[in-house]
């Protein structure tokens, strides 16, 4: 699918002019999943060849293959990162998939209360779909050994991967939930994943980062809707259900084994020890996984608000619920009389939920609450809307007489809280996702005009479709070592090695300190190289050739006194160790490979052939010589470059082009010229040619 | 240029006292640490006491009362108000310390120097954070960086990074490498070449054995004793070294399914172990794994009974059982009692898993040979009774009238003074409310008082005819009737999370377990009486070492690999901290300090550097390669200034050019291996590689010890022939050439 480039330009940083922006510099971020959909929560983001994953969850609403996020549009095993915000199955479930069947082979983050649930879910999710779906997308061992490969992380804990620093707040929303905080290079995103400002019975608001991120991919569930205040949510649910039992119906609630569910609970618990009148009508919870969680709830109580835990510090555990009783299978239950009854799934599909509901569907005193939201496609979903009749499981048509109420305690955030969420952190850069296509839409409308005049950008991509975003972050280096003894003044010129950190940060140091400041991991290196080469004659021949041969040939100081040894160029150490041959030493770089290369040659023909070499006079003549021929190569070349070159006076060159002309000097490259490009252009010309003219200075400062 | 850097011990240097240092970084001062020993002496803290008020921040590093001991004192008596940073465990589990420390020591005497409310509030301000959390502090420390870090030893314990511009200064006290049953092993060792290094030279001159091997010891001789009658104590501290211990034995019990009972008797057990069972994030990854795939908690101690009060103790006889009671000082608290009881029957074993601190009582016994009897002060709290009560009654009669009357006076200016500002916030009902729930805490302590009608509510004692206060309510009136305010409608979100609170009773820090409670809240006024006693010892005393530290041997190899470049070296004792003192400066080129205490040294970094901003143009022009986990790439620039900023610019004339660089780190084995992929023979012959039939590939010079700087020398040589090109070249293909 070709990838339609919403291209964004950055406000907070320095945009970069167009043109030059480099690749690296750019960021990348594509919805696989939840792009203007709800369910598959899956956001792939690179920047600086490095790739960030944030959730993969499958959608409720498909089934198999169907339900994943678009992974083939990524390269999995590019992504280094995999972050999970929560143990939701449209933000975890397609985990299994994602480690098991692709060559994703990074690393995957979650928080601890999300690792420990999540296994009990997906264990669920797998034996619940099994019974309807064909094509599973894994299967129980895909998961145990998905364990094995998720790390845990602690809120606001700094974690480094691979130069991606990443770290996490609490989000609300269910135990566990994570917001995550990227940091690759400086540049900053954060991922909200799904998140609730609202403080409830068990579960802290959601903090807000001190930082205002470059980016903030961030969820619109409820896009400008606007919740009602808990305490009349409450109210009303606790009335429907009360209202509902002492007329002698039945009261279904479907709703997700864990998360509201929990937080529900509570809040019947609580409203039944207060009306005693209540206590002999049940509060059913049907959920063996929720059971099995519970373990976890009564453990992370960290994770939790400071309510629950002064709770836990007082008395027993609140999750020790005194009037709700499990019920493991629809077999067990007693349908006889009033009762309450929480069971999941809470869309409706399939599952002990759905087949009371296909039960007490007929009957006009029984009520449905829906408690939280639902995803498009599911019978939830069907059934807020009142239709005359439903669909049951078996297929049959039925009349719908039920109750069904609406209310929302999903822990999601409404247009106040993201308005306020988003004022508070300000960022120049907001891609909304988790939401269907037209809350979306009027979200974007409403935050357009919110942040109208501040520059903020907002963007609301569809599944696939990448926004691009260019950061033109600030390179600082910290010069180290002797080579920052002292602070340089405004002209001075620094040379030494760079080094890039994994991290980006950058340090500029002198070769030699390198191992010191990769703490051993690099180090600079010198070769010795000591090579003998079979010769019998006398050293004053080499000697002799040598001098013809090269510029410098000086006698060895350093050397033992009684071993002749000559220096070629202040390189090559020519020394004669025995009788019948000469040793030659040097340190490798490659101009004294050349060198030395070149030194044994000469040596090696020194027995083939007799002398052949330039007498010393002609070499004081050819110098002469080849300034003029070295002349005459360059006027050549500049021909060849510029086309209209004359020769002036004293070696000068006149350079003529479209009008505008240069004078070359021709010995020292002065060009004098009233078009700058003109002469940068020249006097490169003129370094090039020289060099290739000229021979290789040999000195090396 | 860099930062500067200054290090005061107020205790714990060239000895084993407490731990607590003063740590000033670019003028910010930091404590690190605020211990007391278990003898809770307050000469002990002159040094701390020059300085508290000046501190600006407070680093906690393990939950026990070496580390935090002093601080509920510091807080009340010395002045010191600064924010305390702590890790959640040595929040809670510090806090379970201190209550745990007061209970004992208020049993046995008039206990004054803090009380359980300046430990509540010393502990208020704690600041928690997670490991490996960035903490940025603000104002006065703007641009610094704390950050804690696992130390292993106690749960929670930290090991606290400090980074101002980039240096690092780390304060690693009792750390432990060693992964253990409940805890994850220090990542100290992670740490890249920091600026500072203070750690301690506690275990320098102690060498351990196998852990397997230890925690074996430890069982077979707890069941030598049992097996044959005998019973055994072993001195705990509250919350620390005790759970490792506690998972030990709960687990070898459960294996071999054995029957003798195990008390784990502090006053504050039972919510020690509740608050631990919810720390499995901050313990080793095996433990939070198993919880993760089965949800088995191995803190449910399933062979372990967990006691508050020594009836309980008492009730179960002779038969043999473990004990394991606090404090490991054997001063005061349940241990003390129980030694006193136990030392008599040569049958019984103390068994003591840490070195006893300094003057005490545990101490004195782990000399060798131990004493054959020791002087002790056996005390009990006892009610009053008959004239005693009689006159302490009047006296709290008065103290009581006296209070109520400053009370009255305080609460009447208070009420004209919000009077005068605010009528709406001299509501009356709002007095009752806001007051009631303060004193509820607080009235426990005074007992009822007659004078006050309504909680909160104190008349003048000036008024002849008390009345409540009565406000007249000024309505405005306007057209359309009174002007109503709809905020006065408004469902309010606070009141219903008030209701949700009720019952949760002081909200505080949770809970002091119901027997300490009622130690607490029994206001049966009640006296001390002692007497002084000599315990004949003829138990068997033994020493194993189970306090979770690096041995000496551990710390070396440690410090070696840190590499600070600058040392500095407390808490331990004289001969300790010298031999390691040697040991660094023998081994290593770095700095190392040993201050005394109240000994100011300047650990200032001498480290040049310098930041310059690296320009765009600069930066497209160079090619780095890359190596491992860096990128390298060599740098020809000129100097530039934007923004009064330095700047790298592409030079303006080409460089001279630059010797060339090779890199590469290169080991001769891993070269050998390559060769032999190669097709080459290859051996070592006497420290130097030979390849093929002439050539040898050999590495001189010394410098490459680690962390040593300066770069290697290799040697090439052979007579000229084509191997030796070849062997060259693929010697080349190690390294990158810059």
């Amino acid at each position: 699918m070709a990838s339609v480039a919403a291209a964004l330009r950055s406000v907070g940083k320095r945009a970069a002019p167009g043109g030059d922006r480099e690749d690296g510099d750019r960021m990348v971020i594509t919805p696989l999943g939840a792009g203007n959909e709800v369910g598959r929560s899956c956001v792939h983001m690179s920047y600086r060849g490095r790739a960030v994953l944030f959730d993969c969850g499958v959608h409720p609403g498909y089934s198999g293959v169907a339900a994943l996020p678009y992974f083939d549009e990524i390269d999995p095993a590019a992504v280094d990162v995999l972050l999970v915000t929560h143990f939701h199955l449209d933000h975890a479930a397609a985990l299994p998939y994602f480690l098991e069947k692709t060559a994703f082979k990074g690393r995957v983050f979650m928080t601890h209360a999300t690792k420990a649930i999540y296994q009990l879910l997906l264990l669920d999710y797998v034996r619940v779909s099994k019974a309807s779906v064909d094509d599973m997308l894994f299967d129980e061992q895909d998961i145990h050994r998905s364990m094995d490969r998720i790390e845990t992380v602690d809120f606001h804990q700094a974690v480094e991967v691979n130069g991606i620093r990443f770290w996490c707040y609490a989000a609300g929303h269910v135990l566990g939930a994570a917001m995550f905080a990227v940091d690759i290079a400086g540049a900053r995103v954060l991922y909200t994943g799904d998140y609730s400002r609202e403080e409830d019975r068990h579960l802290p608001a959601a903090e807000t980062p001190p930082f205002s991120p470059d980016v903030c991919v961030i969820e619109s569930t409820y896009g400008i809707q606007q919740h009602q205040p808990r305490d009349v949510r409450e109210r009303r649910f606790t009335e429907i259900v009360s209202s509902t039992v002492s007329q002698g119906g039945r009261v279904l609630i479907p709703a997700y084994a864990l998360g509201r569910a929990q937080e529900l609970l509570l809040i019947l618990d609580e409203y039944w020890s207060n009306h005693p009148e209540l206590h002999k009508i049940p509060i059913h919870y049907a959920s063996a996984l929720a059971k099995r969680c519970m373990a976890v709830y009564q453990t992370h109580m960290s994770s939790m608000n400071e309510n629950i835990r002064n709770k836990f510090g007082c008395s027993s555990n609140p999750f020790n619920f005194k009037h709700v009783e499990s019920l493991n299978s629809i077999d067990s239950f007693h349908d006889v009389g009033p009762s309450v009854v929480m069971a999941s799934p809470g869309g409706l599909q399939s599952g002990l939920s759905r087949q009371l509901f296909d039960r007490w569907c007929e009957d006009g005193k029984n009520a449905c609450v829906i408690p939280g939201y639902v995803v498009a496609g599911t019978l939830a979903k069907t059934i807020i809307n009142e239709p005359r009749e439903v669909t049951l499981a078996n297929g049959l048509t039925a009349p719908l007489n039920m109750q069904v109420h609406y209310i929302s305690f999903s822990a999601h955030a409404d247009f106040p809280q993201t308005s306020a969420f988003l004022g508070e952190i300000r960022p120049p850069n907001i891609v909304l996702v988790h939401g269907e296509a037209n809350e979306m839409a009027r979200l974007k409308q409403r935050l357009v005009s919110q942040f109208d005049g501040t520059n903020t950008n907002v963007v609301s991509p569809k599944n696939c479709q990448s926004v691009e975003m260019f950061f033109r972050s600030e390179k600082v280096a910290k010069a180290v070592g002797s080579l920052a003894e002292k602070v340089p003044n405004v002209g001075d010129s620094v040379s030494g090695l760079l080094l890039t950190t994994k991290g980006f940060t950058y340090q500029v140091m002198d070769p030699d300190e390198l191992r010191v400041y990769t703490r051993a991991q690099l180090s600079s290196a010198n070769i010795t190289q000591r090579i003998s080469v079979p010769y019998s004659g006398s050293f004053e021949v080499v000697r002799y050739r040598l001098n013809q041969m090269y510029e410098s040939v000086e006698e060895s100081a350093v050397q033992e006194s009684d071993v002749p040894a000559l220096v070629v160029h202040q390189r090559v150490t020519v020394s004669r160790d025995s009788e019948t041959s000469v040793t030659l030493q040097w340190s490798s770089d490659p101009i004294s490979d050349m060198v030395s290369d070149s030194v044994v040659a000469v040596i090696l023909n020194i027995s083939r052939k007799g002398p052949k070499g330039v007498r010393a006079e002609e070499a004081a003549r050819t110098k002469e010589e080849t300034e003029r021929m070295a002349h005459k190569v360059v006027h050549a070349l500049m021909v060849s470059l510029f086309g209209d070159v004359k020769a002036g006076q004293e070696g000068e060159l006149v350079i003529s082009v479209d009008g505008d002309v240069a004078h070359l000097d021709g010995k020292s490259g002065d060009v004098e010229c009233e078009n700058a490009a003109l002469k940068e252009r020249i006097e490169t010309a003129f370094r090039r040619i020289q060099g290739a003219v000229r021979p290789i200075p040999l000195s090396a400062s | 240029m860099g930062t500067s850097v200054q290090v005061t011990p107020l205790s714990g240097a060239y000895g084993e006292s407490p731990l607590c240092y003063l740590l000033a970084v670019d003028g910010f001062r930091f404590l690190l640490d605020c211990g007391w020993s278990d003898l809770c002496d307050p000469s002990q803290l002159e040094p701390l006491a020059k300085v508290a008020p000046t501190i600006d921040a407070v680093l906690l590093s393990h939950p026990d009362m070496m580390h935090l001991g002093a601080l509920p004192y510091a807080m009340k008596h010395l002045g010191l108000s600064a924010p305390v940073y702590a890790t959640e465990p040595v929040f809670r589990l510090g806090l379970l310390t201190m209550y745990d420390h007061f209970l004992s020591r208020w049993q046995v005497s008039d206990f004054d120097l803090f009380t359980l409310d300046d430990v509540d509030s010393a502990f208020q301000n704690v600041v928690r954070l997670k490991y490996s959390q960035n903490h940025l502090l603000r104002d006065k420390g703007e641009g610094i960086v704390i950050a804690p870090h696992v130390a292993g030893h106690l749960l929670g314990g930290t090991v606290w990074k400090i980074t101002k511009d980039g240096e690092d200064v780390i304060y690693a006290v009792d750390f432990n490498h060693r992964k253990e049953t409940h805890l994850n092993g220090t990542v100290l060792t992670s740490f890249v070449r920091p600026a500072v290094l203070i750690t301690d030279a506690y275990n320098a001159l102690n060498n351990q054995g196998y852990k397997r091997k230890q925690d074996q010891n430890f069982v077979d001789a707890l069941l030598k004793v049992l097996a044959s009658g005998g019973s055994v104590l072993l001195p705990v501290d509250t919350a620390g070294r005790v759970l490792e211990l506690l998972l030990i034995l709960d687990e070898y019990w459960g294996q071999r399914n054995l029957k003798y009972p195990i008390h784990f008797l502090t006053n504050v057990s039972t919510s020690t172990i509740d608050f631990v069972k919810s720390f499995l994030e901050w313990m080793n990854d095996s433990i939070s794994k198993e919880f993760e795939q089965n949800r088995d908690n191995p803190f449910l101690l399933k062979n372990v009974s967990l006691i508050i009060n020594k009836e309980e103790l008492e009730k179960l006889g002779d038969a043999p059982k473990v004990v394991l009671a606090s404090m490991a000082s054997l001063e005061v608290g349940f241990s003390h009692d129980i030694f006193v009881e136990m030392a008599n029957d040569t049958k019984n074993l103390v068994l003591f898993t840490e070195k006893g601190q300094f003057g005490t009582l545990a101490r004195m016994l782990q000399v060798d040979p131990p004493p054959k009897a020791v002087k002790v002060t056996v005390s009990k709290r006892i009610p009053l009774v008959g004239d005693e009560l009689k006159a302490y009654e009047e006296e709290q009669e008065r103290i009581k009238k006296e209070e109520s009357l400053k009370a009255s006076r305080i609460k009447e200016e208070e009420l004209k003074a919000s009077h005068g500002l605010n009528a709406k916030a001299s509501d009356p009902m709002t007095i009752d409310g806001s007051s009631s729930r303060k004193s509820s805490n607080a009235g426990s302590h005074f007992g009822a008082n007659v004078d006050i009608l309504i909680d909160g509510f104190v008349p003048p004692s000036t008024s002849v005819a008390p009345m409540f206060p009565f406000f007249e309510n000024t309505a405005e009136w306007d057209d359309f009737g009174e002007v109503i305010n709809p905020d006065d409608y408004m469902m309010k979100q606070e009141e219903m999370d008030y209701s949700m609170m009720h019952g949760s009773g002081d909200g505080l820090d949770g809970k002091i377990d119901e027997g300490s409670a009622r130690l607490l809240l029994d206001s049966t006024p009640s006296k001390v009486v002692s007497n002084e006693m000599t315990v004949q010892v003829r138990c068997s005393l033994a020493y194993m070492d189970f306090e979770g530290r690096s041995d000496g041997r551990s710390v070396k190899s440690v410090i070696a690999h840190v590499a600070p470049l600058k040392l500095v070296l407390v808490h331990g004792s004289a001969e300790a901290t010298e031999h390691l003192k040697m040991h660094c400066a023998k081994n290593s080129d770095l700095h190392v300090y040993a201050p005394q205490v109240e000994e100011t040294i300047d650990v200032t970094s001498d480290l040049c550097a310098y930041k310059v901003q690296l320009s765009e143009k600069l930066m497209s022009n160079i090619i780095s390669k890359k190596l491992g986990e860096h990128e390298i790439a060599w740098l020809d620039a000129e100097v530039g200034k934007e923004d009064e900023k330095l700047i790298l610019l592409p030079p303006s004339s080409p460089p001279p050019p630059h010797k060339s660089v090779l890199v590469g780190d290169l080991k001769l084995a891993d070269f050998k291996q390559f060769l032999e992929n190669k097709g080459w023979q290859v051996e070592f012959a006497g420290g130097a590689l030979r390849c093929g039939e002439y050539i040898t590939v050999r590495k001189i010079g010394d410098s490459i010890q680690k962390g040593g700087a300066g770069s290697q020398q290799l040697v090439i040589e052979g007579p000229l022939c084509e191997d030796y090109y070849k062997i060259r070249e693929l010697l080349y293909s190690q390294f990158y050439l810059l």
